[in-house]
């Protein structure tokens, strides 16, 4: 790729920076207010404080963003109502991208599952919609996810652990028995392009089987190279290019035979948890979808109508006003990006919807039910930032996938602020707060540069392959573990108000037996009884597909319909364009 | 003290578990305190004892956060046996695990085992201590 004549932050700042702004505070007002400042500052605020005026609050995954003691609109003097935060609904959608927001449509109380074998998620599935969940996130077990078969002997032992296993068309049958996939929607947690060609494949040919015509289905994919190349800890990579081609690939595939679908959700939160500021999270998404843009529009596709399904997927962590106004930073610095770098004239296409998980990485074993409130006010700070859905952690997942029990509290926590908070009733509450607003502000300008670093790197692509951001994201994680253990970053019961308690045995969710063994019998007749020619065929053919660099979906599908495995078609991408060996992270 | 040779420690992650985040976060810390790191990335346990073997290592440490530590931990600690390697390195498990797996961890003969919020001072103060304790490493024509 290219490096580009311009960076977005100084396309962005050509288009903007010529519009004629209109100042919310006239000079005289804002003079006044800065002399009664300045003599407040000098005579009421104590020296000690006019001291330390800026402080930089230290927080789990923070940004290091300084603070102010106090904020008034000398914060943000031109501030400019209509251009910068408008009506919800409405350009640039600071305020939220719906008019009506919660009082239109609730947050989707969307809370993970899966585990063990087929059967087990199927049941899981139907209690959480017994009670009132209204969309599904599956995941898989870890062999599914690194793209391994349930009998390879690198997946001894693992599987049906944190997630559910699935090895050909035949399983996702299991999953989704009785459940009527065209009536609710379901998010197939497939993390990479490379298992989201092969995963989603197979629902789609599930789908099939059952007459749901692919129009009427109703979801997402994640399908993110980041998550395939940068967090993902794997023995074997395939290079980011053609990992990067393949989420391409899933993109115009789906938009085009599955249009209600959402075919990727560009993922910082993974990233985030991983290690990284909230800055860089987003930094590294937007990037991911700008090049993403980028490569589609090259294939023909007008933007108004290639990014109308974009979504993100963000952590929402401790520091409460900045993940609120990181939401709303984010939003209006996409919708920016649409407009004046692609020229999206389809609303939309600007909207930056996104799905918030509560951060993992911010809870601890020390007194687990201290967990329930960390998730709650990261799931209230998810809600007042404006997110389309919600997944709260549960407080047992320091020690293991949710029990039933924490599974369901976690959904009572969004219930419980839906419901019960009056919250919902009033859009963006938190706008026009002279603290929020400039937060945003500058979370909008940081993140902006972290995308133009990036950018001078070759772009997202090419900052994967050097490495970049790989050292980048290391060289965070260390500072923040050194920080913790300093106790620089406070965390009740853990290095601050300890506590002498022993780690309580709470009640832990425990894998059920015999999965593996069933799973490997399954696959076993399921290698004898399939028309093992037709498998061999449809595996050339997506071979050959890789090879011409031609989109793969239309014989992934054809994989799936003759049964090959979720092992047969990752190892035909392996074959096809060859091992990558990423960068150190020191 | 001065004259000691460096510990060297063998630093994986077990089996196919996508989260390496405090298994980098060890292997910086360890090599910050002076010991000689091996990280070798995603590994079943005959690669890891291999390479472990190859290497000379003092200890050998295993990440594992995707909930088949029982599983792949007794593997390990069976072939270990096998192989006649337990007594002469020290083995050390760090991850996600329930408290009360702790106590069937160390009775697969896990020398020490490390929970989320561990400090990497706490693992630097276990190897020192039991690596002092008169084991030997791995490669037996040194021991």
């Amino acid at each position: 790729m290219s490096i580009r004549a311009k960076t977005t932050r100084e396309i962005l700042k050509e288009r903007i920076s010529s519009q004629q702004r209109r100042p919310l505070y006239s000079p005289e007002a804002l003079e006044e207010i800065q002399r009664g400042f300045d003599g407040w500052f000098s005579s009421v605020v104590g020296e000690r404080d006019r001291r330390s005026w800026i402080k930089v609050p230290l927080t789990v995954l923070g940004s290091d963003i300084p603070r102010e003691l106090l904020y008034t609109p000398l914060s943000n003097p031109d501030l400019d109502y209509l251009r910068d935060l408008g009506y919800s609904g409405s350009e640039p959608f600071t305020r939220g991208i719906h008019a009506n927001m919660y009082r239109g449509r609730k947050f989707t109380m969307r809370q993970l599952t899966g585990f063990g074998s087929p059967e087990d998620t199927n049941e899981r599935i139907k209690f959480m919609l017994k009670h009132g969940a209204t969309g599904l996130n599956i995941l898989f077990d870890i062999p599914t996810i690194q793209m391994y078969d349930s009998d390879d002997p690198m997946a001894a032992g693992q599987v049906g652990m944190s997630g559910v296993c699935v090895d050909s068309v035949e399983d996702m049958e299991l999953i989704f028995k009785d459940i009527p996939l065209d009536e609710i929607t379901i998010s197939i947690v497939s993390h990479y392009p490379s298992n989201t060609a092969i995963l989603f494949s197979m629902f789609l040919v599930l789908a099939e089987e059952r007459g749901i015509p692919w129009e009427r289905l109703r979801g997402s994919v994640q399908n993110d190279t980041t998550m395939e190349e940068l967090v993902r800890s794997g023995s074997e990579y395939i290079p980011p290019r053609d990992c990067f081609r393949i989420q391409c690939d899933n993109i115009e595939f789906i938009k085009t035979h599955v249009p209600r679908w959402n075919y990727i959700t560009l993922n910082g939160y993974n990233l985030r948890e991983f290690g990284t500021s909230s800055i860089t999270e987003m930094a590294v998404a937007l990037s991911n979808g700008i090049e993403t843009l980028e490569d589609l529009t090259s294939r023909g596709y007008g933007v108004d109508i290639i990014a109308d399904r974009l979504a993100f997927f963000w952590s929402v962590g401790n520091d409460f006003f900045e993940e609120v106004a990181r939401l709303r930073a984010v939003r209006r610095l996409w919708y920016k990006i649409m407009k004046y770098r692609f020229g999206a004239q389809n609303p939309r296409a600007m909207w930056m919807r996104c799905h918030v998980q509560t951060s993992g990485v911010s809870l601890f074993q020390q007194e687990p039910l201290n967990n329930i409130i960390r998730a709650a006010y990261h799931a209230l700070a998810a809600v007042l930032g404006g997110t389309q859905s919600l997944n709260v952690d549960s407080y047992d997942e320091a020690y293991s996938v949710p029990t039933e029990e924490a599974a369901l509290l976690s959904l009572r926590t969004q219930q419980i602020i839906q419901e019960e908070t009056g919250i919902t009733d009033v859009v963006d509450p938190l706008g026009g707060s002279f603290y929020v607003e400039a937060l945003t502000n500058g979370i909008e300008e940081r993140i902006l540069q972290e995308i133009e670093e990036i950018e001078k790197e070759g772009g997202y692509v090419a900052a994967i392959e050097s490495g970049m951001l790989h050292k980048k994201i290391a060289a965070y994680f260390a500072e923040q573990q050194k920080r913790l253990e300093r106790g620089e970053i406070k965390v009740v019961a853990y290095n601050v108000y300890k506590s002498d308690k022993k780690l309580p045995d709470i009640d832990v969710f425990r894998y059920p037996q015999g999965v593996e063994e069933r799973q490997r019998a399954r696959l076993e007749k399921l290698r004898l009884t399939r028309d093992n020619q037709r498998v061999e065929e449809t595996l050339t053919a997506l071979r050959d597909a890789c090879k011409r660099r031609e989109n793969i979906l239309p014989y992934c599908v054809e994989c799936a319909r003759a049964r090959c495995t979720e092992g047969e078609m990752f190892k035909t991408f392996k074959e096809a364009y060859g091992l990558w060996r990423p960068h150190g992270f020191w | 003290m001065g004259e000691r040779r460096r510990i060297k420690v063998l630093l994986a992650k077990l089996g196919l578990d996508v989260h390496n985040r405090g298994v980098l976060t060890v292997a910086k810390g360890l090599s910050s305190a002076g010991m000689e790191v091996v990280y070798i990335g995603n590994a079943l346990p005959p690669e890891i004892l291999d390479v472990a073997i190859q290497e000379g290592a003092d200890v050998v440490g295993v990440s594992c956060l995707s909930g088949a530590h029982l599983t792949l931990g007794s593997s390990l600690m069976d072939l270990a046996r096998e192989k006649g390697l337990v007594g002469d390195g020290v083995f050390l498990i760090g991850g996600v695990f329930p408290p009360q797996d702790v106590g069937k961890l160390r009775d697969l003969g896990f020398d020490a085992v490390f929970l989320p919020g561990t400090t990497v001072e706490e693992i630097v103060r276990t190897i020192d201590s039991l690596v002092g304790k008169g084991t030997a490493s791995l490669n037996q024509e040194e021991g």
